[in-house]
């Protein structure tokens, strides 16, 4: 038979029985809704998830830091041990597969001053040549510090935002723009030295990072490692004898090692490789590592209770098929007589499950859609009630595949619900089919 | 001598035996017979003699025990489901007792239903249908479903199904079954004008003698053998046969007079007062020789 003739003699039988039909149907629409919503929500979850993560770092960053944590067996934190951070060690890292790249970091915080008002911030002193390969914003003006240029001071847009004048009343607060007011940064660390003038960098050569998620590039400044190094030993020079001995040991080896691995399935195996260094590192990923776990696990969940609807319609559209099949016993003995293929009559079957399958599916996604609207417009605020805090993102993220994905399995399962009872339809005798009534 | 003609269809030692418990029921016991390319064949016996079982064996519908079947010299006994649905498509017709039309559709379609298996373009396919509609005389009532005609329009549908097609054999299972005598009469001489006009062979199974009439051969049927083969001899005119065999028909079933003389759909005028002969009737052979008389 003809493709377009098996589909007009299924869509035919499909009308004969219209309500049975629509019921067969509806049962597909609600497994089709309950999976589509429920994984949505997977979704919805688990993209808020990364974006809570996201917000506090870069994904890829390992971290070594000076006093490096110490787990027990169980992962229970018990101690911290001090670890030596030198050029040797970012040498040695350097040299690992998939690290991007690799800067020591050293970090001050500082007084910025501008006439009465201050602020405090924190200073990191990095590679500036690594600035690029830690994925620095892009820049609203000024330029990123070079070696043959070292001297520019990176600023982020809050660092500037929040001056206070603490000797006047009220505490008044101001914005302060670097390009047309001086500012000036003062390290705090000791004491000056009574009969030498206070350390000050006047901040004329600066730049300022575009805004971003990211909070790390949102309240700190950063500059050049050696740039730093050199205004710190000018810092040093103004101390007495012996804070400046503790000012210049202080800096002698980093606070921090920062690694930026290539992409985020690698960050566990490059951290892995440098824990076998002997050196406690941190990333934003192993404490996203869990969280994931939780999500897909909630997303399992939620697929799963989807699946239950899905597979009740499955055997909704089975049983649909074996009844027309002994509504149609007549009538399939007439067409194998009149010379039907074996072939066709099961196709004939198998399209009528599909159809029902398909036709479900379809309807279902389209009322998914709705649903996931309203549950994004008005879910929010019920969960957050319950939960406790506000959601701002999605509750509910239908991706693009998985309206084709559901469509797709809709007519799977009314294909593989549709095969057993085809195949039955198929074994029907001929002689025997044509004496039954009907 | 004329060119002998064709056997369309042979059988060789045919048997079917049905297991019911531990007893076995010979439905088809050792029967070898051939029909001839062109012939109207008609298998006559009582209910339960195992006509109709012998029907359906070669229609390729039930599979012999064991014996040979062979239909334009193809053995039918050892086919694939498969290729005995090609070959039923493209060789064979069928008419039904009970006429056996899918309800749901309307003349036109199932009379098209034959060709929609056999990947006929439905232009073509609805073209064919229409015109054997129109020759079996029911061109105003394409678009009427089954329940909405009388038993002898539906029985017209069915063999305008079974010829839609071209087939070279058709088999009709009790065609007149469920019909009045009239209705008999115009069924029976509908089936003889379409198989004489495209030179179709015709098997056609009945308990009733008086339309054994119509046949060129009458293989009598009893117990699942062959008792005895008749052929009438096919002298004379054709057409003067048939309204002789009609009007016995009438008288013997002393049923309603077929009195207006208008023109019946088969084409041919009814005779009030005919003079009745006869049937020329010549014994030939019995085959099985533990029943020959």
């Amino acid at each position: 038979m003809r493709i377009s003739d098996l589909l007009k003699l299924a869509f035919r039988n499909l009308m004969r029985r219209k309500a049975r039909t629509a019921l067969t149907v509806i049962g597909v629409v609600i497994g089709t809704i309950s999976i589509v919503v429920m994984v949505s929500i997977g979704f919805g979850v688990n993209k808020s998830f990364d974006e809570t993560i996201m917000q506090s770092g870069s994904m890829t960053i390992i971290r070594i830091q000076k006093y490096g944590a110490v787990f027990d067996e169980n992962g229970n934190y018990v101690d911290s041990r001090e670890q030596v951070l030198d050029d040797s060690v970012v040498e040695q890292i350097r040299t690992i597969e998939h690290v991007k790249a690799v800067s020591p970091v050293i970090q001050k915080y500082v007084q910025l001053e501008c006439g009465k008002y201050q602020s405090g911030v924190t200073l990191y002193g990095m590679d500036c040549e690594a600035f690029e390969a830690f994925e620095f914003p892009a820049l609203q003006y000024g330029s990123y510090p070079t070696r043959e240029h070292p001297a520019t001071v990176v600023l982020s847009p809050q660092s500037m935002q929040y001056f206070y004048n603490f000797s006047g009343r009220n505490y008044q607060e101001k914005s302060v723009d670097p390009l047309t007011e001086e500012v000036v940064l003062k390290f705090q660390e000791y004491q000056t030295h009574p009969r030498k003038k206070q350390f000050e960098l006047s901040l004329s050569d600066v730049a300022m990072m575009e805004e971003t998620d990211n909070w790390e590039y949102s309240y700190n400044i950063y500059m050049d490692i050696e740039y730093f190094r050199e205004i710190w030993q000018k810092y040093a020079n103004t101390l007495t004898l012996e804070d400046r001995k503790r000012a210049v040991s202080s800096v002698a080896n980093y606070e921090e090692i920062k690694i930026n691995v290539d992409n985020i399935n690698n960050v566990a195996k490059v951290q892995d490789e440098i824990e076998a260094l002997g050196y406690a590192t941190y990333s934003e990923m192993q404490y996203l590592e869990p969280l994931k776990e939780t999500s897909r696990m909630l997303q399992m969940v939620l697929g799963a209770i989807g699946s239950i609807a899905m597979i009740v319609s499955a055997i909704n559209i089975a049983n649909t098929m074996v009844m027309s099949i002994y509504e149609r016993t007549k009538e399939i003995g007439i067409m194998k007589v009149l010379g039907c293929l074996v072939r066709d009559i099961k196709r004939q079957f198998l399209l009528e499950a599909g159809l029902i399958g398909l036709l479900g599916g379809i309807v279902g996604i389209a009322i998914s859609y709705v649903l996931s609207f309203l549950i994004n417009k008005y879910g929010s605020g019920i969960m957050g009630s319950i939960v406790g805090t506000e959601t701002t993102g999605e509750l509910s993220i239908i991706p693009f595949w998985l309206p084709f994905a559901a469509a797709a399995f809709g007519m799977l399962v009314g294909l593989l619900s549709g095969y057993f009872p085809a195949r039955r339809a198929t074994r029907i005798r001929a002689i025997e089919a044509m004496k039954t009534e009907g | 001598m004329e060119k002998e003609p064709e056997k369309i269809i042979e059988l060789v030692n045919v048997k079917k035996v049905y297991r019911m418990g531990n007893e076995k029921i010979y439905a088809v016991d050792d029967v070898s017979f051939d029909i001839k390319k062109g012939e109207f064949c008609c298998l006559l016996g009582t209910s339960g003699s195992g006509k109709s079982t012998l029907l359906n064996l070669m229609a390729g519908i039930e599979k012999a025990t064991s014996g040979k079947i062979l239909i334009k010299g193809k053995n039918i006994t050892g086919m694939s489901e498969n290729s005995l649905a090609k070959f039923r498509q493209r060789y064979l017709g069928f008419v039904f007792q009970a006429y056996n039309l899918i309800n749901s559709m309307t003349a036109l379609e199932n009379v098209e239903f034959p060709l929609v298996f056999k990947r006929v373009s439905p232009k073509k396919r609805k073209r064919l249908a229409k015109e054997m509609l129109v020759k079996v005389g029911l061109q105003s009532r394409l678009g009427h479903k089954p329940k909405e005609m009388s038993g002898g329009q539906q029985q017209r549908v069915g063999i305008a199904r079974a010829f839609v097609a071209k087939p070279e054999i058709v088999f009709a299972d009790e065609p007149t079954g469920n019909l009045d005598t009239k209705t008999t009469i115009e069924v029976m001489e509908l089936i003889k004008q379409m198989a004489r006009d495209n030179h179709q062979t015709i098997v056609m199974v009945t308990h009733d003698r008086s339309l054994a009439a119509y046949a060129d051969k009458v293989i009598h049927i009893l117990d699942g053998k062959i008792q005895s083969i008749e052929v009438n001899d096919g002298q004379g005119d054709e057409q003067e046969h048939l309204k002789e065999v009609s009007q016995q028909l009438l008288m013997d079933r002393g049923g309603e007079r077929f009195a207006d003389g208008r023109e019946r759909p088969g084409g041919v005028k009814s005779v009030t007062a005919a003079v009745v002969k006869p049937v020329p009737v010549r014994e030939v052979t019995i085959r099985n020789k533990e029943d020959s008389v």
